[in-house]
């Protein structure tokens, strides 16, 4: 791999980054928190790239990196070409090439269905929900309240909850919604399924975006970890993919 | 490319190069852009180039901060200082080396080029090696990623740094007592010098991210479709058998080199495992892989890796197992 090289893929690296952050791709695959030091990733990355590029421009002064071995074992069977880098580099096209060629969307259905836990125990009382008819909630707060607090601060309110559709085996869908711990390699799932849809509802394709409104029902278990609580509905509305896709 | 026939001392003629190999090969992908999209709409290769990305995402700003870190160190610091700070009796010179090691914020990658530029420059094997091996397990930028990777789990980066350092402090006094320099056959070391200071800064950390980004991005893959190909009931029961578990998550680190500024958030993604055999990835990652192998292959000789590398993975184990057992459970 020649200094231009070295120099160009720097500077991929650098813009791929910036990109996802500018037009908040990156809540995909990142918490929102990283924007900053995305920014910043990615300048630095461009700066470095340009200052390679001015290096091999200057020509001469690049001579003195000839007269260096590299101590990269990759590099000792490598033939008379100057200034060399590590061949692993070229692997950080890859990135750079998925993000702007493929752009990975938000996981979906296939990484829901893939974890078999629905929450984590947990012991802490959870607060009155805020006010609101309908109040909006988070899937995995409403897993929480329903199986780990038995569903007493839901009795009685209507919630409006927004999460991706996928397809139960045994029958009917699970509303979902990813969490990340930190990215999204260590995602998880909050699933509720949904009972008594309205008249003429018609279930939507696995991944459709929807706010579910209604109300909590007992049933689906409770002080377990892959209990799925279920939830009366009564409206459902189409949504877009929200910008930031996890809880 | 011109420039090149008029240089005699690089390539008599033109041929066809990395930079024209990277031309071409970015127009055919651009062109095969649809044909390429439509092969991703497979979920299960979806889901892994999600992951795939947002590993890579996340552990970037982690990695670019510890190449400008290395960087500054490199340029800014002469390495003769190491020499006058430790201690002239070699045994206590491994455990004050081992400390030392939190003072080079940087991957595995950067330390095996410093560790060797530290033997050829005098100090005793036993606390270079010492440096090497502790350096990217317990360095700032790391602690802090692992932090960041395992919200709510503090006691987990206090077990990182206990073993890492008490590992690397042990493989020194080993080293000290078994080793013979005739092992070691050492390369030159890397120059990455430049006119002022801020160009060796910036060349050394533009080379570090180089030599160390692809290696994320290999392990990153891998990662991302052992989370994807592997069936989740399966992973469930490697991971439900502490043996196994341990077992599988030390062959992880081995095979997928990630750096260590970047480990804890691969670590973090097999959330099926067992705080301890977390513990033992990243203890292991950072000292013992395959990248790292072949680097102290070519800087240190293969006579070296071949002792030093099994050596350290069982030191490492063991004491993943002892401090997991006790700050873990």
């Amino acid at each position: 791999m020649t200094r231009e090289v070295q120099a160009v893929i720097l500077v991929l690296v650098g813009s791929a980054i910036i990109r996802i952050t500018i037009d908040d791709t990156f809540l995909n695959y990142v918490k929102e928190g990283m924007r900053p030091w995305l920014l910043l990733t990615g300048g630095a990355l461009i700066a470095m790239g340009v200052l390679a590029i001015v290096d091999v421009f200057r020509g001469e002064r690049g001579k003195k990196d000839d007269d260096e071995p590299d101590h990269e074992p990759e590099a000792e069977n490598d033939d008379d070409h100057a200034h060399h880098g590590p061949r692993s580099a070229w692997l950080l096209l890859l990135p750079v090439l998925a993000i702007f060629l493929v752009a990975p969307p938000a996981l979906g259905s296939f990484a829901a269905a893939r974890d078999l836990t629905n929450s984590a125990p947990s012991t802490a009382v959870a607060p009155p929900l805020p006010p609101g008819d309908p109040v909006e909630v988070y899937v995995s707060d409403y897993v929480n309240r329903a199986v780990w607090d038995f569903g007493k601060t839901l009795a009685g309110r209507t919630v409006a909850i927004t999460g991706f559709v996928v397809p139960n085996p045994e029958g009917g869908w699970w509303l979902t919604r990813m969490s990340l711990a930190c990215c999204a390699a260590d995602a998880f799932a909050g699933k509720i399924q949904v009972v008594d849809p309205p008249e003429g509802w018609e279930e939507p394709p696995a991944d459709t975006w929807t706010v579910v409104t209604g109300e909590w029902v007992p049933g689906g278990g409770t002080n377990s970890d892959t209990a799925i609580p279920l939830l009366a509905a009564e409206n459902i509305v189409q949504i877009e993919q929200p910008v930031n896709p996890y809880d | 490319m011109s420039q090149a026939v008029d240089v005699p001392h690089k390539n008599k003629r033109w041929r066809i190069g990395s930079l024209e190999i990277l031309i071409v090969g970015l127009i055919a992908l651009v062109v095969g852009q649809q044909w390429i999209v439509t092969f991703f709409t497979n979920p299960a290769l979806q889901t892994a180039s999600t992951i795939f990305v947002s590993i890579v995402v996340q552990a970037m700003p982690f990695l670019v901060g510890g190449v400008l870190l290395s960087g500054a160190v490199t340029a800014f610091i002469p390495a003769s200082l190491w020499q006058r700070v430790l201690p002239k009796n070699k045994a206590l010179a491994v455990p004050v080396s081992g400390c030392a090691g939190m003072l080079l914020p940087g991957c595995e990658c950067a330390s095996v080029p410093v560790a060797g530029s530290l033997v050829s420059k005098g100090v005793p094997a036993s606390s270079a090696l010492t440096f090497l091996l502790a350096a990217p397990a317990i360095n700032p930028i790391v602690l802090v990623s692992t932090f960041v990777a395992f919200p709510g789990e503090p006691a987990l980066v206090l077990a990182r740094f206990i073993a890492s350092l008490a590992t690397a402090i042990i493989v020194g006094w080993i080293w000290l007592r078994f080793g013979q320099d005739s092992w070691m056959r050492m390369a030159s070391r890397l120059h990455l010098v430049g006119d002022t200071k801020f160009e060796t800064f910036r060349r050394t950390a533009a080379h570090d991210f180089l030599h160390a980004g692809g290696f994320l991005v290999f392990g990153a893959a891998i990662a991302a479709f052992i989370n994807v190909i592997i069936p989740a009931e399966w992973m469930q029961s490697v991971a439900d058998n502490p043996v196994l578990a341990i077992g599988f998550m030390a062959l992880l680190a081995i095979v997928l080199s990630i750096c260590s500024e970047a480990d804890a958030f691969v670590a973090s993604s097999f959330t099926q495992f067992s705080l301890t055999s977390k513990l033992v990835f990243m203890v292991v990652g950072p000292m013992v892989d395959i990248k790292l192998v072949a680097m102290q292959t070519g800087i240190f000789g293969r006579r070296f890796a071949v002792r030093f590398a099994p050596t350290t993975l069982v030191v490492a184990i063991a004491m993943s197992l002892i401090v997991g057992g006790v700050l873990l459970t």
